[in-house]
């Protein structure tokens, strides 16, 4: 069976390799589902064939106005000091909700998670209070991540320096434009050095110059033996920043290994040559029951020649 | 050779066995994500979060006053008035002010005392489903998040409750050493709220219809509790009625909680030894059955 090159070297490396490195994350054939409610009826179902399959539903599951999303399937991966690793994938293909869970926010419905360390999540759904100020904010979030008040005190000058909102520090966030509020998101979650930090998009908010400054932290995060998830749908950012990436989709993860093989996977599902890659793979189809896996073998080798076959 | 690189790759990546993987995890000492602490390291963990707390508190009512004009005020005027209402209604309306002698501070202090009670069970219900997203960005123990309801509501009430002194002193009612109680009878009806919020905001979390219910419930409470009119000179008026039932709506903890705050300001209410035993037990069991109900469903919040 052909194996994309590097996919899975990662998690089944050679022992002394795996002996080296230190895991700082360790999921384990985790799924989550959650409850959608008030969308009772899937749209495709004839009314009868509907009430027929509610009444065969077990139980609440499926009942009234509920519905479950799968979100998470089986997914397993090991992540090491000192990574930083990069998260691609379509909208809603369930990249957010694993990383939500490996920060412990979401708890997942089954499989296993363990770290090693302390983890902190920032996104731009990272929810602040609207109503309170930016101070009042930094307060919550920065002891929310385990500062005392006499720490938050000494750092409130860094955070707000770093967040570069100037005077809106004191006005309610709701008065914030996206890109601030990003900004003084990223500040409160790097006011302590996590352990593992995990950024949701933050980036693609923000000016050129805050882009700058965050790659510099999250480098200087990475270097003082932390891990970095990095969430982003620029491939020359994940180019940029990570050693490393995951590729998930419908809740699965497809791809796992370095940055240019993997986006190159994604590219070819989604990317703008889907359609040659498709016509490669027909013609591969014919010449291996034509001439042989040999052939075919030989054929794959000319378009990627990186390739393990 | 396959094609399951093609244009629709399906190959998933080599996964480690969960055996493997959780032998990796002891070896390194990794702690394991969402999953219940024991209750020791869950106190302890509260503990660590303490100044959170009051940050979250702080900023709880901070954001209930921003919005208009009088701001705090508002927590003043607003049971006032409530408070000329129901005298209208039940006091002259309905003729209850037979009941008790100085109805204006029997009703008061009722009403204040239960607007609080109903307060901490409306925004209870509301505390783990309305900060969803909030549980979705920080870490902390969530039973912060019914607690923080609980506190911020008593902030709120404190005017209120500055006001019903002051409507004691109005009304003639003498300054006497029971005074002192007061505050201490509060504290009593906080600890009963803190358990009562926290056992509701666990149901609704597991089954979010409730939250529907809540305001019927409370609309009950308000009834039965003996807001606006005296349980045991009601009662009384009723022929042949079973005794366990007075009992049981005498002693029930929202109409003991009133009782309890009527003792300590007004002085046709004598202290009653049963009435403080009763309210202390009540306190006592809702907020240790609370505390262990919210502390069973940790590592569940959140997904909803």
């Amino acid at each position: 069976m052909a194996v994309p090159e590097d996919a899975g070297a990662r998690t089944a490396a050679t022992p002394a390799a795996e002996e080296d490195r230190i895991p700082s994350v360790i999921v384990s054939h985790v799924d989550i589902r959650y409850r959608i409610y008030g969308s009772p009826k899937r749209p495709e179902e004839s009314e009868e064939e509907g009430a027929v399959r509610r009444l065969l539903s077990r139980g609440n599951q499926a009942g009234l106005g509920v519905q479950e999303v799968h979100a998470v399937k089986d997914v397993s991966f090991v992540a090491y000091r000192g990574e930083s690793i990069g998260i691609i994938g379509r909208n809603g293909s369930g990249k957010s909700t694993l990383l939500r869970s490996v920060a412990g926010l979401v708890p997942p419905s089954s499989g296993t998670i363990w770290l090693g360390g302390r983890a902190a999540l920032l996104g731009v759904n990272a929810v602040l209070q609207k109503k309170l100020s930016g101070r009042d904010n930094i307060w919550i979030g920065a002891q929310a991540l385990g500062l005392t008040p006499a720490q938050v005190r000494r750092r409130m000058d860094d955070i707000i320096e770093f967040a570069d909102i100037g005077d809106f520090i004191d006005l309610p966030m709701s008065s914030y434009s996206s890109g601030m509020a990003a900004r003084l998101r990223f500040a409160i979650s790097t006011a302590v050095v996590p352990d593992i930090l995990i950024v949701d998009e933050a980036l693609a908010t923000g000016d050129e110059h805050f882009r700058a400054r965050a790659t510099e932290r999250i480098e200087q995060i990475r270097q003082q033996a932390g891990t970095v998830f990095l969430v982003a749908h620029s491939r020359k950012r994940i180019n940029q920043l990570c050693t490393r990436v995951l590729w998930m989709d419908d809740g699965r993860l497809l791809g796992d290994g370095r940055p240019s093989v993997v986006n190159g996977l994604y590219g070819r599902k989604y990317g703008r040559h889907r359609q040659v890659w498709k016509e490669r793979y027909e013609q591969i189809e014919r010449v291996m029951t034509e001439q042989g896996p040999e052939a075919a073998r030989e054929l794959l080798r000319r378009w990627e020649p990186e390739g393990n076959w | 050779m396959s094609s399951d690189l093609g244009p629709e790759p399906r190959h998933q990546p080599t996964v480690m066995p969960h055996a493997e993987a959780a032998e990796l995890a002891r070896r390194h000492g990794m702690t394991q994500v969402a999953v219940r602490p024991s209750l020791g390291g869950y106190l302890r963990e509260i503990w660590r979060y303490r100044h959170l707390m009051w940050s979250l508190a702080k900023g709880e009512v901070v954001s209930q006053h921003r919005d208009n004009y009088l701001g705090v005020l508002w927590s003043v005027i607003n049971p006032i008035l409530l408070g000329v209402a129901y005298y209208l209604i039940f006091g002259v309306l309905l003729g209850l002010d037979r009941d008790v002698d100085n109805f204006v501070a029997f009703l008061t202090v009722g009403l204040f005392t239960f607007s609080f009670i109903s307060a901490t069970l409306t925004s209870g219900a509301r505390s783990l489903l309305g900060n969803v997203g909030m549980m979705r960005s920080l870490a902390f123990p969530r039973v912060l998040l019914p607690v923080v309801k609980v506190i911020s509501e008593f902030v709120n009430n404190i005017p209120a409750f500055l006001v019903l002194v002051v409507i004691a002193l109005i009304t003639k009612e003498p300054v006497t050493w029971e005074w002192l109680l007061f505050p201490v009878a509060l504290l009593i009806v906080v600890v009963m709220g803190l358990g009562i919020s926290m056992l509701i905001s666990r149901a609704v979390h597991a089954v979010r219809d409730l939250a529907n219910i809540v305001p019927l419930i409370t609309r009950l409470l308000r009834y039965v509790s003996g807001v606006f009119f005296s349980i045991q000179v009601r009662f009384a008026s009723i022929d042949d009625a079973p005794r366990w039932v007075g009992l049981l709506l005498e002693y029930q903890p929202v109409a003991v909680s009133l009782t309890l705050v009527r003792e300590t300001l007004l002085q046709g209410f004598e202290l009653r030894w049963q009435t403080w035993a009763v309210a202390a037990g009540w306190a006592v069991v809702l907020f240790v059955s609370g505390f262990i109900v919210f502390w069973r469903g940790e590592g569940t919040y959140g997904r909803a």
